[in-house]
């Protein structure tokens, strides 16, 4: 009976482990399928491959492949710690405080669902296509998911605990750090994660329409080239970024939030 | 049945009331309760017990009347008071130390003050082995216990336990009764311990007051005067349960 059961464990292993590879390896032999159905339209696996090596031998605006994605992650970051400092703490102005809420809460409401994107005409009339209506625009792309999540994360706290805060006599401010901040860590940290996703989507939206480095600027190269190898080895390797960021916030939530695993 | 007690009134309740708007929840209560002493209240269920310990927490205001510690006004700055909620009420994010020192920590009492008592109340509670462990970890009993112990911590002027017990199967029940004596035994809390159990008030308690129905006044207050260990079997422990019961039914 031990046996099978091991047996059967070996199997769903091997399952869960073959399966993504199945995935990409099934995404890998479509798309050498469709290149070599289609040349004109895609590039071959291959001559991406060759196109990826050619970014550090003939580096494109002086600049090589590794350069470009620095240039977009710095853009990120540097908008992201701005953003994380203040979307939090307004998060959590207006998740604890009414007035506050009641005060800014419409504002926001108007001014939230507005994508990103459209404010590049302004921004761009304002303040030109230099490095800080880049960064400003990845803000405010970010800073919106890390208000929405913290608050409500600061409002779903349990009635409970805070009753447990004033039992023990905290102040106002021991409930608000000790009591009510890490009951919504969590939601913070899921607006951290919302925020680094749509923070990459902004920053290579604002750098494909004006920028001398950053892969949003590759992908438009390429594609106003003609040079269709160059927007794939741009676009896989947004994908490879993005997918580390992703796991990178994940062992960090760990780190942050162990007691939510 | 009075019997000898020496120790000083350490809780005076002066003619508690409390009204929400017409409705009047709690009607003209006075009782005392004396330093280190282990009291139960029982009533029936909906007679205003929540009501009555959130006037004593101060998470409500009484509307007239209230309660005095060591002669003075009760109050959650000044004074110790420590709660135990029936719901688990673990801080989630924090260790079973962290949770322990939680209100040590309020008070800014010294460090080693705060280690010191953390781990007698681990050691007396057999939790040293999962200091380091978070509420969801363990199981709703251990929770029972951390919370528990986080009170008892506190060294309270008054500790005050709202049916702590009321969701447990009767196993860990006599295991928990039995931990809250020990307790009380070794810190010398002033207890305050609400049940609709009333097996479980003539365990535990040295006095047991019985609350009338909405509104709540004191029916009887009732000395039970048992030695310890108790045996839920023994005749004299039957007599005082069915008496309670009786008081508890018959209006």
């Amino acid at each position: 009976m031990e046996q099978v059961n091991g047996k059967q464990k070996t199997i769903r292993n091997v399952l869960y482990w073959g399966l993504p590879v199945l995935a990409i390896a099934l995404i890998v032999a479509g798309w050498i399928a469709f290149s070599g159905a289609h040349p004109d339209l895609m590039p071959s696996p291959a001559t991406v491959w060759s196109r990826f090596i050619k970014t550090f031998t003939k580096p494109i605006a002086k600049t090589t492949l590794l350069g470009h994605a620095w240039a977009s992650l710095k853009r990120v970051l540097l908008a992201l710690l701005v953003a994380w400092a203040f979307g939090i703490s307004f998060g959590i102005l207006i998740g604890w405080n009414r007035k506050a809420r009641a005060f800014f809460g419409s504002i926001f409401e108007v001014i939230r669902p507005i994508p990103p994107i459209a404010w590049i005409p302004i921004i761009i009339m304002w303040f030109g296509i230099g490095e800080f209506p880049k960064i400003l625009l990845v803000f405010i792309g970010t800073f919106v998911p890390l208000v929405i999540n913290t608050s409500t994360g600061i409002e779903l706290v349990d009635r409970i605990n805070i009753q447990v805060g004033q039992i023990f006599g905290g102040n106002n401010g021991q409930i608000l750090k000790d009591i009510v901040i890490p009951t919504a860590l969590p939601s913070i940290f899921a607006g951290i994660r919302t925020s680094v996703s749509s923070g990459w989507t902004t920053v290579l939206a604002a750098e494909m329409l004006g920028a001398n480095a950053g892969l949003g600027s590759l992908v438009t190269r390429g594609w106003q080239g003609s040079d269709l190898s160059l927007v794939m080895v741009a676009v896989i390797t947004i994908a490879i970024i993005g997918a580390l960021l992703s796991v990178i916030l994940q062992k960090l939530e760990k780190v942050v939030c162990p007691w939510n695993n | 049945m009075p019997i000898e007690d020496n120790r000083p009134v350490k809780v005076e309740v002066k003619n508690l009331t409390k009204r929400f708007g017409d409705l009047l929840v709690l009607d003209n209560m006075s009782f005392n309760i004396r330093k280190g002493e282990f009291v139960c209240v029982v009533g029936p269920t909906g007679c205003g017990k929540s009501t009555f310990l959130n006037c004593l927490t101060r998470i409500h205001m009484p509307s007239e009347g209230d309660l005095y510690i060591d002669g003075v006004p009760a109050d959650p700055k000044k004074h110790n008071i420590s709660f135990v909620f029936q719901e688990p009420s673990a801080l989630p994010w924090q260790t079973v130390a962290e949770n322990i020192a939680y209100g040590l920590k309020i008070k800014r009492l010294p460090k080693e003050e705060i280690d010191q008592r953390v781990n007698q109340i681990l050691d007396l509670m057999g939790l040293q082995e999962f200091r380091n462990s978070y509420p969801g970890e363990l199981s709703v009993s251990a929770e029972q216990r951390i919370i528990i112990g986080r009170s008892f911590a506190m060294k309270p002027d008054l500790l005050l336990m709202d049916e702590p017990y009321g969701q447990m199967d009767v196993k860990m029940r006599f295991y928990l009764e039995d931990e809250v004596i020990r307790l009380w035994k070794e810190l010398g809390s002033t207890v305050i311990f609400i049940t609709h159990n009333i097996e479980e008030a003539v365990y535990l308690a040295e006095k047991v007051l019985i609350l009338t129905n909405k509104p709540a006044k004191i029916k009887e207050e009732i000395v039970i005067d048992l030695p310890r260990p108790r045996d839920i079997t023994d005749p004299r422990f039957i007599e005082y349960r069915n008496d309670i019961t009786d008081k508890i039914k018959w209006w």
